[in-house]
């Protein structure tokens, strides 16, 4: 027995779902989704969910994460329910389920308080660059290390938890018996996911947005990589030197892309942006952006006069580290190929 | 006797001579000494043949006419009027249906078929030759109607009767006039409220000097055929004369000293015997109920107008045709039928509909406020196992216009809907996108699997297995569960029964023909509208008033009314009255008459319908149906054997 609950929707919205509630059960969302399967049948069931505040049900439900959002249930919904943003919002919400800290749920509800967390990561990285402001290579040897190990402990303290959080809600919790050689036999679908995103193929329409959202990550997992391991803005490696100036072209030419079809709301899934989109391709374009310019500067010599662009680029690589890379949306990028690979192992164990 | 006759056989396209061979039956009925012509036609409903037989009847005196074609649904008034365009009667012609009776019953066999329609026609010819030229029965119409309920429909009905110079009377069995309608609060689609609405026609109707309104009044005797209808009304008296001075009124009422449940407010509230049910009702007179009041005194103490001496009396109304606008009853739900009753926290929507209007900043029910309601839909309509099966249909549309309205007078509220499926047809629909995008959310189950109410801690626990989440256990602890109750026929209603309207399956006052006569019933010069026809809102309700009142004054404005002349006859010489017609008769058309001392039966020409179930039941064959007489009949019979 499961008691119908109101305020789940109420809460809902504050993650960006707009009038689910006018949805009358047509299943037109469902028909037209090329993604919902018979077994893995989305989004009515989500939105019903939504509406009735069946929480637990959606706590321990992967389907919006099988959703890549091409908006094609809004554009055929009847009564203009925006199912696709009712599941962009699910996800938001189970975001901040999974994460321990409750920073998640408080950065997507609130608008206000992101900002401050914003001011005051800008403020610690004033106060870094006015303490270090005479001595640029110790700056960008701290920074270096600061992207390291700005990885490695958000990794150990926040995303590790979350995706061990999101195992226990969706397979512990409800009773799930996944025998222990499923979970090495369904890896490779983990990583096939999570670096090509082919589940984007699915989707009813054109091939372009698989490919930029598929050049976005290999540019950022690639810019990272050459950053962090390759060290690039201390390398002098001329193939190093190149990689990095292709793929921060990369990263900042797409976001760029991005953000203008955001401005432009040329599509569904653009329509009602919320902040933390916004936050994360604005972001995202400025990381590529800035860090494009310190290599530019440094290679012609300027660096030294112009210390401000390295501090810039300090200020939003630590904005993305410890706001968006652990509570945001860039998130993402771990619960759905996550999602898949658990979809896939309890895909394998037989129905009662 | 009619011996120079006019025979047309139709080819209907190729419908009848692919089957009959049409030369045949020609050659064969010209060969009748009475057929003066006869003729094959390719469709004989055309233009140019209806001019070619009017030009044959003029130019060679035919004093008959036979079309062999189709059935006489499709074209007997269509060759009726080609004999009238020619200067004959229209009963001078007969129809032979030798399409649905000839052709097309036996394309299988078409010599059989040939010799079925020659004599089909035949037997036709042998019949027109006794025809008769008749004119219509013309009977005098009183130009009065009367109006029995006066709800909004009668009210409507009335104003537009009087509009049309037609003498009414508004006769209405409470003391206030505006039924059901004036009990509700704010009406979709304009947000007037019920009020409001019969304010309004109140006003109108006062104006109108033709229109004479009758309160406390029922109508108990009830006589005559259209045209002249006879009604006994018995009126009951205020017990008040003049008009009071309302502070005398406002203490007298409070010392009254006799609570009643309040039939205004669905007995939520207690009134006195003393009362009117708000201040502002019409008429804008309080009333004693004389059947609750224990005659202590005390109001005749402070107000001098209360008078006990008024009586009863008892009043005649001759009237040309009788609009019936008695209204509905709202269902009454069994002890225990989704709580009620048994369960502390359940009303029924008219209930609830009063609630929210006597709310003021909350809305409360015995004493405590209410968040959460449960509205249970279809509770009396669409009944799987009882009597009721037919939708209600003001239901859907009126909940979920509540279910906004309680939410905007009182805000933080949640509404769950149980549904068995929302018909808010028509512009009504747009009620249905508003409430669920203000968060309202229906559930929904089928008729063999409801939800179950049930009490836990003060509250009502409404569970269902919700179809629209798989058929899901889904529960909600509800502070108030609302019975959305459909209408039923009034229970109290001796004018159906008094005036034999005959009812539906439904129960409901039964029109004639649902789409091409809905608001007349078979008793000529009845009418009925609203909802004592079945279930209908109130733009239904209206819609059905004009209607019938329009129609009503068809029979009555012209002082006279034109009847078909195809009625019994009583043979006075033959017939002394044993009374077996009378009883055969199912339209009360037959009395007894004194004829120089001998008793007979007499047909009322205005009422008879020409049905012939009194004919066969006369032990002296004393009764004949005109142009359906013994020898008639006796001779189509001849030709056909």
């Amino acid at each position: 027995m499961a008691v119908v609950n109101p305020s789940f929707g109420e809460e809902l919205k504050k993650y960006g779902a707009v009038d689910f509630n006018a949805c009358y059960n047509c299943g037109n969302c469902t028909a037209v989704c090329s993604l919902s399967t018979e077994k893995d049948s989305f989004p009515r069931e989500m939105i019903r969910f939504s509406v009735v505040g069946l929480e637990d049900d959606i706590k321990s439900s992967l389907k919006p994460w099988l959703c890549y959002y091409c908006g094609e249930c809004t554009t055929h919904c009847p009564r203009t329910a925006y199912p696709g943003e009712l599941m962009m919002s699910l996800r938001r919400w189970l975001t901040s389920v999974y994460d321990w800290t409750g920073l998640s749920g408080l950065l997507y509800r609130s608008l206000p308080f992101s900002i401050l967390a914003f001011a005051l990561t800008t403020l610690a990285a004033l106060a870094l660059s006015l303490g270090l402001k005479t001595d640029l290579p110790a700056a960008m040897h701290y920074g270096h290390m600061f992207e390291a190990l700005a990885i490695t402990g958000v990794f150990a303290a926040i995303l590790v938890p979350n995706i061990v959080r999101m195992w226990w809600l969706v397979i512990i919790r409800p009773g799930k018996k996944v025998p222990v050689a499923n979970y090495f036999t369904g890896i490779g679908e983990l990583f096939v996911h999570m670096f090509t995103q082919k589940r984007i193929l699915g989707c009813d329409e054109n091939r372009l947005r698989w490919f930029e959202h598929f050049l976005l990550v290999i540019g950022y997992l690639g810019l990272l990589f050459t950053t962090v391991v390759l060290d690039w803005f201390s390398n002098t490696s001329l193939l190093v030197t190149g990689f990095g100036y292709l793929l921060s072209i990369l990263v900042f030419s797409i976001t760029m892309i991005f953000i203008s079809e955001r401005f432009r709301k040329n599509k569904e899934s653009n329509r009602l942006s919320r902040p933390s989109d916004w936050f994360f391709v604005i972001w995202l374009f400025l990381m590529g952006v800035s860090a494009f310019l310190v290599r530019v500067f440094l290679d012609l010599g300027i660096l030294a006069n112009n210390q401000w662009i390295y501090f810039l680029h300090l200020t939003i690589l630590v904005q993305w580290a410890l706001i968006i890379v652990p509570f945001g949306k860039w998130t993402h990028f771990l619960y759905r190929s996550f999602a898949i690979y658990f979809n896939r192992i309890l895909a394998e164990i037989p129905d009662k | 006797m009619n011996n120079k006759l006019g025979v047309y056989i139709c080819h209907c396209g190729g419908n009848i001579s692919d089957y009959v061979d049409v030369a045949k039956v020609k050659q064969s009925v010209a060969a009748e000494e009475e057929v003066f012509l006869a003729k094959t036609t390719m469709f004989a409903c055309s233009d140019s043949t209806q001019k070619e037989m009017i030009e044959d009847i003029v130019a060679n005196e035919l004093d008959g006419v036979v079309v062999a074609s189709c059935s006489p649904k499709l074209h007997l008034l269509t060759f009726r009027a080609v004999a009238e365009r020619a200067g004959l009667n229209k009963y001078n012609y007969v129809h032979a249906n030798i399409r649905e009776q000839a052709s097309w019953a036996h394309s299988d066999d078409k010599s059989g078929a040939t010799a079925k329609a020659i004599n089909i026609v035949k037997a036709a010819i042998k019949k027109v030759r006794f025809a008769e030229p008749l004119t219509p029965i013309r009977i005098p119409t009183i130009n009065s109607v009367a109006v029995v309920g006066g709800g909004l429909a009668g009210m409507r009905a009335a104003l537009e009767l009087s509009s049309l110079g037609t003498r009414v009377y508004l006769i209405e069995r409470e003391h206030f006039v505006g039924g059901r309608v004036s009990q509700w609060d704010s009406l979709f689609t304009t947000g007037e409220t019920g009020k409001e609405l019969i304010t309004r026609l109140y006003n109108e109707l006062t104006e109108q000097k033709n229109i004479t309104l009758l309160t406390g009044a029922e109508v108990t005797g009830f006589s005559g055929s259209i045209g002249d209808f006879s009604l006994k009304v018995r009126i009951t008296p205020r017990y008040i004369s003049g008009k009071c001075n309302p502070g005398e009124l406002k203490k007298a009422i409070e010392v009254c000293p006799v609570g009643v449940a309040d039939d205004f407010n669905f007995g939520l509230t207690v009134r006195k015997a003393i009362y009117h049910n708000f201040p502002g009702e019409y008429p804008q007179a309080p009333v004693v109920d004389l059947s609750n009041c224990n005659r202590c005194g005390a109001c005749e103490k402070i107000c001098g107008n209360i008078d006990f001496s008024q009586k009863e009396e008892v009043i005649e109304i001759r009237t040309g045709s009788i609009l019936v606008a008695t209204g509905f009853d709202p269902y009454t739900p069994a002890d225990g039928e989704f709580g009620y009753r048994t369960c502390d926290n359940v009303v029924t929507l008219p209930q609830f509909k009063r609630l929210i209007d006597m709310g003021e900043k909350m809305l409360i029910f015995k004493g405590r406020e209410i968040r959460n309601i449960a509205y249970i839909y279809c509770v009396g309509s669409r009944q799987a196992e009882g009597e009721n099966k037919y939708c209600s249909r003001y239901c859907c549309t009126s909940t979920i216009y509540e279910s906004i309205t309680v939410k905007k007078k009182f805000g933080n509220i949640h509404n769950f809907h149980f549904t068995r499926g929302i018909r808010t047809y028509g512009k009504q629909e747009i009620l249905y996108d508003e409430s669920s995008r203000q968060g309202d959310i229906y559930l929904q189950s089928y008729e063999d699997d409801p939800p179950a109410v049930t009490g836990r801690n003060g509250k009502a626990v409404v569970t269902i297995n919700d179809i629209l989440t798989g058929k899901r256990e889904l529960e909600v602890e509800a502070d108030l569960v609302v019975l959305v109750t459909g209408m039923v026929p009034r229970n109290d209603n001796p004018v159906g029964s008094l005036f034999k309207l005959p009812k539906g399956r439904d129960r409901f006052f039964n029109e004639i023909h649902m789409k091409l006569r809905p608001v007349e019933t078979v008793i000529d010069g009845i009418t009925i509208a609203g909802a004592c026809q079945g279930p209908k809102n109130i733009m239904e309700s209206v819609n059905s008033a004009l209607s019938a009142a329009v129609k009503s004054y068809s029979y009555v404005s012209k002082a006279e009314m034109e009847l078909e002349p195809v009625v019994a006859l009583i043979d006075r010489d033959l017939c002394s009255w044993c009374g077996a017609c009378t009883s055969a008769c199912p339209f009360e058309a037959i009395r007894k008459e004194n004829e120089s001392g001998k008793p007979v039966a007499a047909i009322n020409n205005s009422v008879c319908k020409g049905c012939g179930m009194c004919l066969p039941v006369c032990p002296v064959n004393a009764i004949d149906l005109i142009t359906y007489s013994d020898r008639e009949i006796e001779s189509m019979i001849d030709a056909l054997a």
